[in-house]
Parts: structure tokens; sequence; C-alpha cells
């Protein structure tokens, strides 16, 4: 068990200096993003202490699935194996868990401790054999396969709709506008194999804008019942539910176009920063997406011409 | 016609092709065989524009890879794609509308199951129609027997023979060689990074032989296998 973690350790470390990072300096950064994160959404959203439990527990349950307990299962012996799960857990929990205790919320706290356990016992298996039906299937591949990684969460950004609507709180609606767009952003996070742009018998212009347009019209249907939802109970704030529509699709069509910045390989370091520039000062974005798209055409020659 | 000027192609200090000059002709079917590591795959990814290289290809399709169908050895699908959906994505790749696609599902495939839980076979016979679908002028089928049961082994075979009728080009690998005597012109043989040898069809069984004698050798008797008592 002590070279398990060793070796998940020394893969981490690996990641990080992949991503350009010496570990140490990654450990650090990951910390003051996690508080800064955690204040934000403290700061801003109401009943944050329930979202940011679901969060950690999203986590977990996407960690521990069951191709991946399997192999772990196979291994070693099933206490052996109950024992890494915990720790595993707890390692992932421990973060959220002082700052729920930080900001006083013992109940969030105790139900994801609770959540901490429960998930290490239970091998949650993948139906391989359905297909969960979505409304992309047109135009398949990074809406297809994030909705069906990420439904819970989806289901869960319309949750907060309706609850918005009921406890008349318009800046939680706004949040799950942007729930949903951040789980967009997600769907772009890591470049695809190589062979699934080469395929295309597009230019690399052609290409770019058929993936920001797939992306934006995508993510306008997923929005859509929190949209629609908003602007019949807030229609006195159709312009902002309508900004905060635009500013994610300015987001998703930034992430959309760094995905080939270094293509095929992951975004390096610096690409990263502007990036989180840009994600924390949205004006930038107006200067970036343009930037991007140049870089990106380009590095997509070397596949597509 | 595609032409091949002098492909080299090295990773480091280590070459794994070294000047192949080839020619391929509409409406014919090229082998091209050589032990693991001999440079097969590279050299179709090279063809295929999915890796550089020194040295010019030459094609009347322009750019060939566009009027490629590139089989892979091994395919990869992603986690959570149905077989109809990865065919889809490849029609729209090419701007090609897949039209009665369960009409075309030739190998019964479960197109509504995630490819990623198809066996072996199954993902390369998906990988294949889904090629064959993008009306392709070129095709490289890297190892196409793979793992595909008998019948299927048939119907790719006789999928391969009205390919060439339609007067399209085939380069095909493959470590059985029973399935390139059956539908291969010319063979070529690759050996460490080299071509050594071009073969026509009426000298088919020499070169079987000769790899036969060449690859067994005494290798099995240095095994020292031992009469059960």
């Amino acid at each position: 068990m002590k070279y398990y973690f060793k070796l998940q350790y020394t893969l981490l470390n690996r990641h990080l200096r992949d991503f350009g990072l010496p570990p140490w300096a990654g450990y650090l950064l990951g910390l003051l993003l996690f508080i800064g994160l955690s204040i934000f959404l403290f700061a801003r959203v109401d009943l944050a202490e329930y979202v940011y439990g679901f969060l950690a527990m999203g986590i977990l349950l996407n960690h521990g699935s069951m191709l991946r307990n399997d192999f772990i299962k196979s291994c070693y012996l099933r206490s052996t194996y109950l024992k890494i799960r915990l720790i595993e857990n707890a390692l992932i929990a421990t973060p959220f868990l002082i700052f729920l205790l930080f900001k006083h919320c013992y109940l969030a706290a105790g139900l994801l401790a609770i959540g901490v356990v429960v998930s290490a016992f239970i091998n949650f298996a993948q139906n391989l054999h359905y297909a969960l039906p979505t409304p992309f299937y047109k135009i398949p591949f990074e809406f297809i396969l994030g909705f069906r990684s990420t439904f819970l969460l989806v289901f869960f950004a319309y949750f907060l709709t309706l609850m918005s609507i009921k406890v008349d709180n318009f800046n939680l609606g706004i949040f799950s506008i942007l729930l949903v767009f951040l789980i967009s952003l997600s769907f772009y996070a890591n470049p695809e194999d190589k062979f699934y742009v080469w395929v295309y018998s597009f230019s690399p212009k052609q290409f770019l804008l058929h993936k920001v347009k797939t992306a934006l019209i995508h993510a306008t249907i997923l929005c859509l019942p929190a949209t629609v939802s908003l602007l019949a109970f807030y229609l006195d704030y159709w312009w902002v539910i309508l900004a905060v529509q635009g500013l994610g699709c300015l987001y998703l069509s930034c992430l959309v176009l760094a995905k080939y910045l270094n293509f095929p390989h992951q975004l390096n370091l610096p690409q990263s920063i502007i990036i989180g520039l840009a994600l924390s000062f949205p004006p930038l974005l107006l200067g970036i997406i343009p930037f991007f798209y140049t870089k990106s055409v380009k590095k997509l020659k070397e596949v597509l011409s | 016609m595609i032409i091949l000027e002098n492909i080299s192609k090295s990773y480091g200090n280590h070459q794994v092709l070294k000047d192949i000059n080839l020619s391929f002709e509409p409406g014919k079917v090229y082998g091209l065989v050589g032990e693991n590591g001999a440079g097969k795959t590279t050299l179709f990814k090279c063809i295929a524009g999915l890796q550089d290289y020194d040295g010019a290809i030459k094609s009347h399709y322009e750019p060939l890879k566009n009027h490629l169908g590139f089989l892979q050895t091994d395919q990869y699908f992603f986690t959570k794609i149905t077989g109809r959906e990865y065919i889809q994505l490849l029609g729209n790749a090419r701007n090609i509308p897949v039209k009665d696609m369960d009409e075309k599902n030739i190998f019964d495939l479960p197109l509504d199951q995630y490819a990623s839980t198809y066996s072996t076979g199954m993902k390369k016979k998906l990988a294949l129609m889904g090629i064959l679908l993008q009306n392709n002028d070129f095709f490289i089928l890297d190892e196409p027997f793979n793992g595909v049961d008998i019948q299927s082994n048939i119907i790719i075979t006789e999928i391969i023979h009205q390919l060439k009728a339609l007067n399209k080009t085939l380069i095909i690998s493959s470590h059985i060689f029973s399935t390139l005597n059956d539908t291969c012109d010319e063979i070529h043989l690759l050996k460490d990074g080299q071509l050594v040898k071009t073969v026509m069809k009426s000298e088919f069984g020499r070169l079987e032989q000769e790899m036969k004698d060449f690859s067994i050798g005494n290798r099995v008797e240095r095994l020292g296998l031992q009469k059960t008592v």
C-alpha cells in the first residue's frame, strides 16, 4: 500500500513537471487557487456550503470509477483495497472539510465526512451497455462525451436554478448558468487523439470555426433550461441573463481555441497563465481570443494541411 | 498515382525508415510485410501525414489526407461514444452525410452501444466501416484482419476486391500471409526500415517460403521442447 501511494505521488509530480512547474510550486499554486476559489464561492453564492459539498462529492465519485477500482482490487487484498480508497477519499476531501469547518458549516462538513466513508465502499458501476441519450448526436464529440460524464452536475445546476426561483434569489440563478458554462469548459480541458483532428478535410481556420460554432450552439442548448426559467421569472433582468450567457460564450470560445494552442500536447504553463488571466479579467478576452485563434491556426497547419 | 521519394524517418539517432521509394497506382492492392518494428506503421503514418518525415510524397490528390481512409492497427475510441456516433463523427469530418447507417451496418455491429465495449474485432470492423462510408479514394489498412472472425475476414477480403474494382488504391499490412495472397497485386518487404524486396503476384508462393525459412530457421529447435513421458 505504501508503494501505491508513493507511485501516485511520483505520477502527480510527473504531471506537474510536464506542465512546466516544479512540484512544490504546483502544490503551492493549487493550494492558493483552492483557497481563492473557495473564498470567492462563499462570498458570491448563497447556500455555498451545499454547492461546495456537492462539488467535493462530485470529485470523489468521479475519482472512484469502476475500471480504476477494479484495477486496484485486482492488485491488492480486499482489506488493503478499502484502506486505499478510504485514504484517497480522505485526502481529496480534507481541504473541503477544513474550509467548511473554518466557515462553521458543521452540517455540510458532517455530510461530506459521511460521504467520504460511504463512497469508499461503493464501486460505481458504469453501465457501458446503455448509452445515455443526448441532444448533441448530430455533431458528436466533446458535448456528448462531456455530458455523459457530468450529467449529475448538470442536473444539479438546473436544480440550483429552480431553487433560485423558489427562494427568489436571482444571484443563485445566475450562478447556475455560470456553473453550466464551467462544466462545458471542462469538456475542452484535454486535447483529443491526433487522428480525430487529422481526419477532418477542413483547413485550420474552417476547423476552428466549426469547433467554436459547435461549442456555442451546444452550450446554449445545455444552458437553455436555466436561461429560459430565469427569463420567465426575472424578465426585468433579461439583460443580465443575456450578458452572463454572452460572457460564458466568450469564455468557451477562448477555451476551445486554447485547446489547439499546443496540439497535440497539453497546454504549457505560460499558456495556462494567459487563460487564467483572461478568466479573471474578462475584457482581456477580446484581445486573447484573436491571439489564440492565430496561434492555433498556425499549430493546426501541422496536422490539417 | 501516389509516389514516395526517399522517405526517411528518425527518432533522435534511431533511424526507423531509410530512403523508401515506392509508387502506388489506382486500381491496385499493395501489401507491406515485415517483422514487428520493421517500420510499417511508421511508413503508414508518414504517408497519412500523421508524422513528419524527410523526403517527398507526391499525389494527384490534393491534399492526399483528405482522400485517405486510414485504418490504424489500434484505433483509439473515446470511452463514451457509441458506434453510431463514431460513424457520424467520421462522416461530419469529411462533410459527408451518412445515410441508412443501419442498412450499411454489414458487420451487424451493436451501433447504439459504446464503442469502447466492443471486442478487438468489432472495433476493427467499426473503424473500417467508418472509413468506407467516407468514400475515400485511397486506403491504408494496417492489420485489417487482426482479431476479426472468419466470416468477417471473408467479407473484408471481398470489400478489398470491390474497392480495387472501383479503381481505388489500397495498401495493406498483415501478418497473415494468406490474406495478402488473396488480395494483393504486389508485396513490398520492409526490413529494419529499408525496402528490401518487391514481389509480384506470381512469386508470392516463393516469398512465403522464404519468409518461413528466414523466420523459423532453427528457432523452434532452440526451445528444446520435449515429448511427454
